[in-house]
């Protein structure tokens, strides 16, 4: 159990006891100070360098307006069905590929080969297929996050021990069973990883599509704010944005120790 | 050892009969004969072990006999009826670690009772008494993570026990535990096996705990897996585990031991051999 203790480390806010967190609160001091003084130096642009009490205002303003939280509902809701649909097609489709050595060798070298493409590529037929409006986004997020589910999910069943799947089979549980009480909890790891990964390049996804056509999501108030040359507002929403993706990553990270705690590190 | 080939199928009273099995296995040195024509039968109710030098297709027998092995010769029947796949009858323990690490102990317990569909309450109530049985009350909410190995290796007795099988299939089911918890669950079985008139098969390579137990002990040879010879288990019932003290048993050890050398010997013999090459 000492495991335990290192993976739910509770952030503790003693910096002396803690030189890791002390690092890293050193660098976000320098890089704001470093900021500030280049603001104040007049060297860049006032506008493309502004100066952080600009973005402190931008931000408050940004975080109490229901406009920004309307956006940020609608992109929420477009990477919730991005995960949804490509984590669900690519768990289904992982299982397969895991469970069947002919079709991994068939198929899996093209989600290697598609896997790491720019999804963006696809986004001119997604408008075709799905509109202009979230449908082409969610579809873009599914596109983005489908690969890395799917192929965890086929490392993952090939991880399983053996002898497991033959503890199944002797008590004689049917398909179904195998599935949801050995292949699925089994696998519980590297799906969570494979979660993890598709949460983020879904946002990525989802994101990139809303800055490229888009008439709303945080993707398109960016966008927005960068056409009418509004940088303090511009960085508020990136700030944001950078604790929206910690959030909803530390959110899968403790999930997943929330198993490790109780089953051990195996 | 040729009076044993008409042990065979001797049996149409043997509720499981092991009629002239061959498993090959293909190799990187070619093909190897793990089990050899062997026939055994085994009437309800009875204990029987089976004893054999490491690597002589012990768990090879017992994988084909548990119904998870696909090609293979000769057949096996369980009550007359023709084994293709894990039989409803047959429980199994296997050697290797198997407890599920996602599953706490009473959980791991109730898995056979969940697959059938045993309601909640009745299943954990019938996995809290196996659990108890095995000594390890106080522990259903632990992992298998936090247990030590012949721990974990009691909570897999205790799970197929919880599925109370007609015929209890074991495979080296103690070689985790120390002598003298060997000993104490050996005597657990037996009075379980004895009160459900559970016909059992036990894989062993220890002499001790084979005489312990059985009726009959079937000794194997060392690779290809025949069967050497059987031997009747002259000693009364109820056996507790102190009758390992007692002369007749001194003497059953002893004649196990002097076939069983041969075999070994040719074992290690046969590895060296191989090491060297
Ligand atoms: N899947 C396999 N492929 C190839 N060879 C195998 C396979 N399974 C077992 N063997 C070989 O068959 C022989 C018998 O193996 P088995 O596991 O049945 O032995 P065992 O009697 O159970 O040994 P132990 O007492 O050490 O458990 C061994 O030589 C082993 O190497
Ligand atoms: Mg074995």
């Amino acid at each position: 159990m000492a495991e335990t203790g290192r993976l739910s480390a509770a952030p503790s806010f003693n910096l002396r006891a803690d030189p890791v967190l002390a690092l890293r609160v050193a660098i976000i001091i320098a890089v704001l100070v470093l900021w500030q003084a280049v603001a104040a130096s007049g060297l860049l642009y006032r506008d493309v360098v502004p100066s952080l009490f600009a973005i402190g205002g931008a931000l408050v303003k940004l975080l109490t307006s229901p406009e920004y939280y309307r956006n940020l509902g609608v992109t929420a809701g477009e990477v919730g069905a991005a995960l949804l649909i490509g984590g669900l097609s690519g768990l289904v489709v992982g299982l397969i590929l895991g469970g069947s050595r002919l079709l991994a060798r068939a198929y899996e070298p093209y989600l290697y080969y598609l896997g790491p493409t720019p999804k963006i590529i696809f986004f001119p037929i997604m408008i075709m297929w799905f509109g202009v409006g979230p449908g082409s986004k969610v579809a873009m997020g599914a596109i983005s996050c489908f690969f890395p589910i799917a192929l965890s999910a086929a490392a993952g069943m090939r991880q399983i021990e053996p002898i497991l799947i033959r503890v199944g089979k002797s008590f004689r549980a049917n398909t179904w069973q195998m599935v949801s009480k050995i292949y699925l909890p089994a696998m519980r790891h590297p799906i969570i990883n494979g979660v993890r990964l598709g949460l983020g390049v879904a946002i990525i996804g989802t994101l990139l599509a809303e800055t490229k056509l888009s008439n709303q999501g945080l993707g398109f108030l960016i966008i927005q704010a960068y056409s009418l040359f509004d940088m303090p507002r511009m960085y508020a929403m990136l700030i944001a944005l950078f604790m929206i993706a910690i959030a909803a990553n530390a959110v899968v990270g403790w999930v997943g120790n929330l198993d490790r705690v109780k089953a051990g590190a195996s | 050892m040729s009076q044993v080939a008409s042990v065979g199928a001797q049996g149409s009273d043997g509720i499981l009969v092991v009629d002239d099995i061959v498993k090959r296995f293909e190799t990187a040195e070619g093909p190897l004969t793990a089990v050899d024509h062997v026939s055994l039968s085994v009437k309800p109710g009875e204990f029987l072990a089976v004893i054999g030098p490491s690597g002589c297709g012990k768990s090879t027998l017992f994988n084909i006999v548990g119904g998870l092995v696909d090609s293979y010769e000769g057949t096996v029947t369980v009550a007359g009826d023709r084994v293709r796949g894990p039989h409803p009858a047959i429980g199994m323990v296997f050697q290797e670690e198997s407890t599920f690490p996602w599953r706490s102990v009473i959980d791991n317990v109730a898995f056979p009772l969940e697959i059938t569909g045993m309601r909640k309450t009745e299943r954990l109530e019938r996995a809290s008494h196996f659990i108890s049985l095995v000594g390890l009350d106080g522990f259903e909410r632990r992992y298998p993570a936090e247990l030590s190995g012949g721990m974990r290796q009691r909570v897999s007795i205790a799970r197929t026990l919880a599925s109370e099988p007609k015929i209890l299939l074991m495979d080296e089911p103690f070689a985790a535990l120390d002598e003298q918890t060997r000993l104490l669950l050996g005597d657990k079985v037996l009075q379980i096996q004895q009160e459900l008139q559970q016909t059992t098969l036990l894989i062993t390579h220890n002499i001790t705990e084979a005489v312990q137990l059985a009726d009959r002990i079937l000794v194997m040879t060392y690779r290809p897996g025949r069967v050497k010879r059987i031997v009747d288990i002259d000693l009364p019932r109820p056996r507790s585990s102190e009758i390992v003290s007692s002369e007749a048993f001194g003497h059953y050890v002893a004649q196990i031991w002097g076939d069983l050398r041969e075999e070994a010997s040719r074992g290690m013999r046969d590895e060296e051999t191989r090491r060297k090459a």
